[in-house]
């Protein structure tokens, strides 16, 4: 390659680091427009503004259901214990129930259909990265500013309804891992549901039915001990509690060490099943995939 | 005369419209009843837990998410699309596209409550009244014409509460386009599943006075069980008569500070 050669290849990158720089000039020159430059700042604040409220509004919609079993149950606890829980213990329960819930709620699987449908698979699949990158990213950016929301109004929420917390060093010990696991477990069992969108159009409906069987069955509606015969054997053996409700019971000291034992099998089972099906049906689903649109 | 023939050609214009998918509709029906089992498992387990909470048995929480359903369900078979359609994302305010409703030769407020049908909320409105049938049996009371009729004015006047809070949030829209009013108002109307004795004191004076969530099923559920008292209904009818009007106002300054959209 010549010298004029490389001169030349190397020119458009000199333009493009000027350009920035003669662009600032140009501002300079003309900033009689002080107004206009004001009104883009003010313009693009609003909007950022604007998306936080829209996710916190979102993570709002999400804390009430938990909420309200919060308050109804501690109602009902009124003085007396119900299932060997005071009203203190089922406060501090939910409000641990709340963060877990965020933290552990998946809400790129519903994303990720609509990838699927609409054809914008395609440019995640032209990067040299697998896409399930890209839903975790996404899911590590929405916890962060979905609990910026949520931990202030649990801490008031606190204040207010004085939960009664018993935390013991070992809890806390067992409850990381499990929270770990319980998030790994939610996020893998709804991408399978969500990569069924390979196939049928309407797979969301299978996330409608899985949020109903959380919960009814992950300790939202109410502790996983107090629910009835039936329920309450359906609740240890699918995998639903161990994506919410269990790591809640091991921080407020419910779980004994053989249930610990057991719980954690559970889990590592249902996450390797989750798992399992996750790899098959991208594998197979991807094959099947052919883009909609350009 | 004329805006009955107008809500009749509206909702047949939906029907048309919707019937064009008919996936969603199984999909829907799938929704409805996940709604439904959720709602009474929800109960159902709590109350196998303890016999009543502050006055409230298993029969008349039931009632009380009977009501819960069925006001819901007449929300979305046509106060919750219409409304959307103007303010919800995309919606007129939005795009500008108001201008067209604003020209048209009937009253706004009308069109904007009456515009859009989701016909398939009939089936859920069957649903909640089937729920509030079962409840009334497990009740055990023999109810009078005067009780039954309470409960009908109570319903009604529910309604109209309902569709003027949400008209009043809508309005809003006017004012700051883009937040979504109605999905905060979602997370508060689902506090209404319960009764508002079963929430701390400062809730419950929220939930009456500040947004009346509460009363929109309390106290119709109330009449059915004779937990409330004449007063409270005549309280709820004064109080639907008030809010519409104020809402009304409200919608009626809004669409005056409406100014199209750019261009």
């Amino acid at each position: 390659m010549t010298n004029q050669q490389m001169g030349k290849s190397r020119k458009p990158f000199v333009v493009g680091a000027s350009a920035p720089f003669s662009a600032l000039k140009r501002i300079l020159r003309t900033s009689v427009n002080l107004r206009g430059g004001w009104a883009l700042i003010r313009g693009t604040w609003a909007s950022w503004l604007q998306y936080r409220s829209f996710f916190f509004i979102l993570a709002f919609g999400w804390m009430i259901p938990p909420l309200i079993y919060l308050l109804v149950w501690a109602t009902a606890a009124g003085g007396r214990a119900i299932g060997g829980m005071t009203r203190g213990e089922f406060v501090a329960y939910y409000l641990a129930l709340i963060l877990v819930n965020q933290i552990t709620y998946s809400q790129t699987n519903w994303t990720v259909g609509d990838l699927i449908r609409y054809g914008q698979m395609n440019r995640l699949l032209m990067r040299p990265l697998h896409p399930l990158f890209d839903a975790l990213s996404s899911e590590l950016a929405g916890k962060v500013v979905y609990l910026a929301f949520d931990l202030p109004v649990v801490i008031v929420l606190a204040l207010i309804l004085r939960p009664e917390m018993h935390l013991t060093p070992g809890n806390v010990l067992a409850f990381l891992p499990a929270l770990l696991l319980a998030w790994a477990l939610r996020f893998f069992w709804g991408y399978w549901l969500a990569l069924l969108a390979f196939w049928a159009t309407r797979a969301d409906a299978l996330l409608a039915v899985q949020d109903s069987l959380v919960f009814l069955l992950a300790g939202q509606v109410a502790p996983v001990a107090l629910l009835p015969g039936l329920l309450h054997s359906a609740a240890v053996a699918l995998p639903f509690r161990y994506m919410v409700g269990f790591p809640v019971e091991i921080l407020t000291g419910q779980v004994d060490p053989v249930g610990l034992a057991l719980g954690f099998a559970v889990q590592l089972g249902w996450l390797a099943l989750a798992l399992g099906l996750s790899a098959l049906m991208w594998r197979q689903g991807v094959r099947r995939y052919s883009a909609v649109g350009g | 005369m004329r805006y009955l023939k107008l809500i009749s050609l509206f909702a047949r214009a939906s029907v048309q419209e919707e019937t064009a998918y008919r996936a969603n509709f199984a999909i829907g029906l799938l929704y409805s009843l996940l709604n439904l089992g959720t709602g009474v498992l929800g109960i159902f387990v709590l109350f196998g837990q303890v016999e009543s909470v502050q006055g409230w048995s298993f029969a008349s929480t039931l009632a009380l998410l009977g009501v819960y359903l069925s006001v819901g369900a007449v929300r979305s078979l046509f106060i919750g699309p219409s409304l959307e359609a103007l303010a919800g994302m995309d919606g007129d305010v939005w795009s500008g596209r108001l201008d067209f409703v604003l020209l048209r030769p009937v009253d706004t407020q009308f069109l904007a409550s009456f515009r859009k049908w989701r016909i398939f909320s009939l089936f859920d409105l069957a649903l909640g009244l089937g729920t509030l049938g079962v409840a009334v049996s497990r009740l055990g009371q023999t109810l009078s014409a005067a009780r039954i009729a309470g409960f009908v004015i109570a319903l009604a006047a529910a309604v109209a509460i309902l569709y003027a809070i949400l008209l009043a949030f809508t309005a809003l829209v006017f004012w700051s386009p883009g937040v979504l009013f109605t999905w905060v108002f979602d997370g508060v109307f689902q506090m209404a599943r319960y009764p508002l004795g079963l929430y701390p004191g400062w809730l419950r004076l929220l939930l009456t006075w500040v947004i009346p969530v509460g009363i929109i099923t309390t106290v119709p559920a109330g009449m059915l069980s004779g937990a409330s008292s004449p007063g409270a209904l005549a309280g709820m009818v004064g109080l639907a008569v008030v809010l519409v009007g104020a809402a009304s106002l409200l919608f009626r300054f809004g669409t005056r500070r409406y100014a199209s959209a750019s261009s």
